[in-house]
């Protein structure tokens, strides 16, 4: 999947968690610079992904995840898989 | 008329239980939702953050809101335990006690002894919770079971392994079901039967336990949910009393007028064995207490044909409360059926194969349920057991009598007819009636009726039956219930008056009577009871209130009609009092059925 495309995916799912349409993705972004990033919606934005791209991600995957970057270059590498 | 359809479109069809859909519908919902609201408690050994939210959109679908209070993180018994818990404090309607078979698989691991000594403590500690919530509210309890785990030690001997986590799980279920079916007020949430029908392989998602303690995943979530929700719906009055069903193509294969008794598909083995199973399942659904009628366009000769000598219909003609079979367009005949049961349109079921009549149906006749049949018969018994249209709180002696006692009713019809006047049949019908203070074999009835009763329902307040017991015991109350019969047979238990002296008046607080026995004399009855355990009280008024649903309009002026005088009069409620002075009793043609009438006052 071409890179933008991806981005493009990832970012109608965080708009949707979120509920915050204005949101834009950058590598550096985390948790903390979005408003309603806790536990809860983390969940959500991991299983919303999960089904997105038919992918599983492992418990370690998920929790070593530091930033939007981390993100999608995990994401972006399961796909190709 | 759009509200109407929204509704059908969730019914008829299966319901959207997408993860990611419902939490969108739950974001939407507004804080303060002028739905009916629901007061429920969730106690768990898992985290049940995420499974809020569904709960939430899907009882708002069902024209419902909630108030959910959720207790700390495995924390059941400090909440039980503890009176002065926050828990308690919140006063819950309900409340649900969620177990994860990963919670109980951690504890199985540290057990010392046998699985037997283990799954015997689990179930003592169960009880021993359902006992402390019911010593301190009145709240129902909906306690879950446990999906079988996935792991097995022994393989295909796991089963007769008594000591393996599998065998152990197999006892707590069957434990946890006798210990329900003997205590009132427990109610089971059968997650091992959502797991099932999902798969365990899918339903158990080990990860987002690790990470999060959600019990399973988050395909199988709102199954749960749903599940719960119907529950919840049952104990609200959602109940379906009748199946309303087409002939041709639907109860056999082929149009019998065309094809003849040797022509239709119908038979235990073979082309016909689709529509005989499908007749089987109907058949228990009426001796479960749901009632069959039957509604189809066809000459009433040639549609009671099969049912008098095809040998393989399972359903007979006595099967049938009602039996329409002519020409007239299916929206009037199934107006006819209902005002002959006296029941609400949304507690029918309207089964036919043919889309048009479905569709016609739908639009003329709002409320009623009308499944979107698949095309192929082999799929009819799957697809509406998949709706779980008979979801149900209670079932009493009752259930199994209803088809009986509608029939007696449709005689009772008949025998009036040939009186002259009204008073005349009421005389010759010799009612005895039973007033008495509510007791412990009678509560079961009484809870059902008080969830199930709508139209003649003064405040629609739905006690559980925990609450009823307490009701039961208390000795400043006169919590009633009615019981009449006839000439003609047993109406059983009908009607539930609950009464609560308050200073100088006696506060009617619930007034509730099958619709079965309308136009009888019975409120006027009961009426004169009341005004008499008021005298006998020394208290000098009765009082009222008359709380407006969408389906209680019949009782509106209930208490005009006994000359109270509004005292009170707002789009929630009117307010009624008499003194007992000026009450006039009422003429009635019922006797009381002397040492239990005796018992009242």
């Amino acid at each position: 999947m071409i890179m933008n495309n991806l981005i493009e995916k990832l970012t109608d799912i965080f708009r949707e968690v979120f509920d915050d349409d204005s949101i834009v993705l950058r590598n550096e972004l985390t948790a903390d610079d979005v408003e309603n990033w806790d536990s809860l919606t983390h969940i959500n934005l991991i299983v919303a992904i999960e089904k997105e791209f038919k992918i599983r991600f492992t418990t370690g995957e998920v929790s070593g995840l530091k930033n939007v970057g981390d993100l999608i270059s995990l994401v972006s590498r399961k796909i190709s898989a | 008329m759009l509200v109407v359809h929204q509704r059908n479109m969730q019914t008829d069809n299966l319901p959207d239980l997408d993860y990611r859909r419902l939490l969108a519908a739950s974001r939407k919902l507004s804080a303060a939702s002028p739905k009916p609201a629901l007061k429920l408690a969730l106690l768990s050994d898992a985290a049940t953050q995420q499974f809020v939210p569904l709960l939430k959109a899907i009882l708002d679908r069902n024209g419902f809101s909630a108030e959910i209070y959720e207790g700390a993180f495995d924390a059941v018994e400090l909440e039980a335990y503890n009176p002065s818990s926050r828990f308690y404090a919140f006063g819950p309607d309900v409340v649900v006690i969620l177990n994860a078979t990963q919670a109980l698989r951690a504890s199985f691991a540290k057990r010392n002894g046998s699985a037997a000594s283990f799954t015997d403590g689990f179930l003592e500690k169960t009880q021993s919770i359902w006992n402390a919530i019911q010593s301190h509210c009145n709240a129902t309890i909906i306690q879950s079971n446990f999906a079988l785990p996935l792991e097995k030690y022994f393989g295909n001997y796991d089963l007769k392994a008594a000591d393996s986590f599998y065998s152990a799980v197999h006892a707590l279920n069957t434990g946890l079901t006798q210990k329900a079916r003997g205590q009132n007020g427990v109610l089971l949430l059968d997650i091992e039967g959502v797991a099932s029908y999902i798969g365990r392989k899918h339903f158990f998602d080990d990860r987002f336990w690790d990470m999060w303690k959600t019990f399973c995943s988050f395909d199988a979530l709102p199954y749960v949910a749903q599940n719960l929700v119907d529950i919840l719906m049952a104990m609200r009055g959602r109940v379906v009393k009748c199946m309303v069903l087409d002939l041709d193509n639907t109860l056999w294969g082929g149009v019998i007028g065309d094809d003849g008794l040797e022509g239709i598909k119908l038979s235990a083995h073979g082309e016909g064995e689709a529509w005989h199973r499908f007749q089987c399942f109907l058949k228990e659904l009426k001796q479960r207490g749901i009632l069959l009628a039957v509604c189809s366009k066809n000459d009433e000769q040639n549609a009671l044909l099969p049912f008098q000598s095809h040998p393989e219909m399972v359903l007979k003609k006595e099967d049938i409360t009602i039996f329409v079979a002519n020409w007239n367009d299916k929206a009037e005949n199934i107006r006819a059926i209902q005002q002959a049961l006296n029941i609400g349109f949304d507690s029918m079921v309207f089964v036919d194969d043919n889309p048009f009549e479905r569709n016609m149906v739908r639009e003329l006749v709002p409320g009623i349920i009308v499944p979107e049949l698949p095309d192929d018969p082999s799929e009819y018994v799957r697809f509406l057991c998949e709706l779980n249209l008979f979801e149900t709180t209670s079932f009493s002696s009752e259930d199994l009598q209803r088809a009986e006692m509608y029939k007696q009713e449709a005689s009772r019809r008949a025998v009036a007819a040939s009186y002259a006047s009204v008073e005349e049949f009421l005389q010759s019908l010799d009612m005895r009636i039973v007033v008495s203070r509510f007791d412990s074999f009678h509560l079961p009835r009484i809870a059902q009726l008080i969830q199930r009763s709508n139209q003649f329902n003064l405040t629609t307040r739905r006690r559980s039956e925990a609450e009823c017991e307490r009701l039961m015991h208390d000795p400043d109350m006169f919590p009633l219930y009615v019981k009449l019969s006839d000439k003609l047979g047993d109406h059983g238990l009908i009607s539930v008056v609950i009464l609560k002296p308050d200073n100088e008046c006696l506060e009617i607080t619930d007034w509730l009577m099958s619709c079965r026995v309308l136009s009888r004399g019975v409120e006027q009855y009961v009426m004169n009871e009341v005004f008499a355990i008021a005298a006998k009280n020394g208290l000098k008024h009765v009082a009222g209130t008359y709380i407006p649903t969408a389906k209680n309009g019949m009782v509106r002026d209930f208490f005009r009609s006994f000359g109270f005088l509004q005292t009170a009069d707002t789009p929630e409620a009117t307010r009624w009092i008499l003194a007992v002075d000026s009450y006039v009793p009422r003429n009635t043609y019922i006797k009381s059925c002397e040492p239990e009438a005796e018992a009242v006052a």
